[in-house]
């Protein structure tokens, strides 16, 4: 049973592709957060701990609210279908250190790996600038529906040829209005408005009014098809 | 609930979709994977196993069921599983993969007392853990052990095609292979009662390797 409790904190799911830069956001959200409310980091990654020992080499958190996950190769499959590891080590956590925000890595996967609303509350979906300006063209579920886009390392755009503020328009156009943030550390305004969206994240679950919704698999609901579901349509 | 036949169940509990973190884990093999051991030995590691660390977990469950249905406390069972498996490393992923399982049968089984005994065990291992189960699923005790014979060798087996990839056919082959050990093994051990008699046949080699396992920093498997 998901755990509905308003008591605990925040979960924030971090996915996205290999080498995006979803640890280093991590860190740096511990950098800007830990003065202002207590945190816990989950990590997955394909070879273990390697993201939970980056994570406490950089001293932005103590090292036991660090901990990491096994995948078995499958890092979909732990944020995805079975859960079980994940949830327990995040619930372990909470006992532990009821942290007001809980911060879960993803193993860097691919396009379309996104986590299950029944272990997150909300997710970011971190894209590398570097990557090709027309990656956030391609969509997918995590592009398109996450709750944050995260279009990471800007600093790079002008030496691999990327035409930000077009990557960025092209997000914002795939996404249908879903907040887009291009990012990169050397750019403290960007900094401020990632904490500023996590920070109103963390306020909107408290009051109870942040809904988990599911950025995947299937395309983005549209109407014209036949309903097998209730809904309030206005009346023509 | 209406009656459900028991096979029904065994296959539910036997299911790798079951969501208790079972791509998790290993049996060991990556460690062993680690310290030189290759494909062609996996068949002789499934039997190794199948005669020392199953038969400590399988006897391990049967012994549960016993104490779960026969008001006979849980401790000492717990007591003497832990005296025979001398890894911390392993005693470790089993009170994890406990946990995991004790989380889903109180979704499945909310008001069956032996369910409700085992979650309240603090670091209850898994073959504890699914005594529960099986006492919930009404399971008898050669059916709980040939469950956990089984789910040993699957795990090797399915975690041999992501460490040392080849047909799935032939990794089911060995699974098949190895089914007479797993129902040998099950029938000598489904008649014990005392935790005492559990078999203190830990693999001495297989704790060693999962020490280390567990210190290694570059690992896809919990254990
Ligand atoms: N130029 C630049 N590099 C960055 C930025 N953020 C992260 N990086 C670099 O990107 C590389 C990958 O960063 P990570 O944070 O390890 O990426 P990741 O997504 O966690 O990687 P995996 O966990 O392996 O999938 C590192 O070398 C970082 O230093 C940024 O804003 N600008
Ligand atoms: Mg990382």
């Amino acid at each position: 049973m998901p755990d509905l409790s308003p008591t605990r904190g925040l979960r924030l799911g971090v996915c996205g592709p290999v080498g995006t830069g979803k640890s280093s956001l991590i860190a740096l959200l511990c950098r800007e957060l830990a003065g202002r409310m207590s945190l816990a980091v989950v990590t997955n990654d394909i070879y273990t701990d390697e993201d939970a020992r980056f994570l406490r080499a950089s001293g932005v958190l103590a090292p036991e609210r660090i901990r990491a996950v096994e995948t078995g190769a499958c890092p979909h499959t732990a944020i995805r279908d079975d859960i079980t590891a994940n949830l327990l080590t995040v619930e372990e956590l909470e006992e532990e250190f009821a942290p007001d925000l809980v911060l879960i890595e993803s193993g860097g996967d691919n396009l379309t790996a996104t986590f299950s609303p029944a272990l997150v509350d909300t997710q970011v979906f971190v894209l590398d600038i570097a990557g090709g300006g027309d990656v956030a063209r391609k969509g997918g579920p995590g592009i398109e529906r996450a709750d944050l886009l995260v279009i990471n390392k800007t600093d790079l755009a002008p030496h691999v040829g990327v035409d930000r503020d077009r990557m960025v328009a092209d997000a914002e156009a795939a996404r249908d209005g879903r907040t887009v943030i291009p990012l990169s550390r050397t750019d403290l305004d960007s900094v401020a408005a990632l904490t500023a969206w996590v920070t109103a994240e963390v306020v909107r679950h408290r009051a109870g009014d942040l809904v988990p919704t599911d950025p995947g698999p299937m395309a983005a609901h549209t109407h014209g098809h036949t309903h097998d579901h209730d809904h309030d349509h206005p009346a023509a | 609930m209406d009656h459900v036949p028991s096979d029904l169940l065994l296959m539910l509990l036997a299911d790798a979709r079951l969501p208790v973190a079972g791509h998790t884990q290993s049996a060991g093999l990556e460690g062993a994977v680690q310290h030189g051991l290759t494909g062609a030995d996996v068949p002789l590691y499934i039997s190794a196993r199948l005669a020392t660390t199953v038969r400590v977990e399988a006897g391990t469950a049967v012994v549960a069921l016993h104490h779960l249905t026969h008001a006979l406390p849980l401790e000492p069972v717990v007591a003497a599983w832990a005296a025979r498996t001398p890894s911390h490393a392993l005693r470790r992923a089993s009170r994890m993969q406990g946990r995991a399982l004790s989380r889903l049968t109180t979704r499945l089984w909310p008001d069956e007392e032996p369910v409700r005994r085992v979650s309240g065990l603090d670091g209850c291992p898994r073959a504890v853990a699914l005594a529960g189960a099986a006492a919930a699923a009404g399971l008898e005790a050669v059916a709980l052990a040939r469950l956990v014979g089984y789910d040993d060798v699957q795990t090797v087996a399915s975690a041999s095609l992501k460490l040392l990839p080849l047909d799935p056919a032939e990794t089911t082959a060995w699974v098949h292979g190895a089914l007479p050990a797993v129902a040998g093994a099950a029938a000598a051990l489904a008649g014990l009662t005392d935790p005492r008699d559990i078999p203190a046949t830990a693999a001495p080699q297989t704790e060693v390797w999962a020490q280390a396992h567990a210190h290694s920093t570059r690992r896809l498997f919990s254990a």
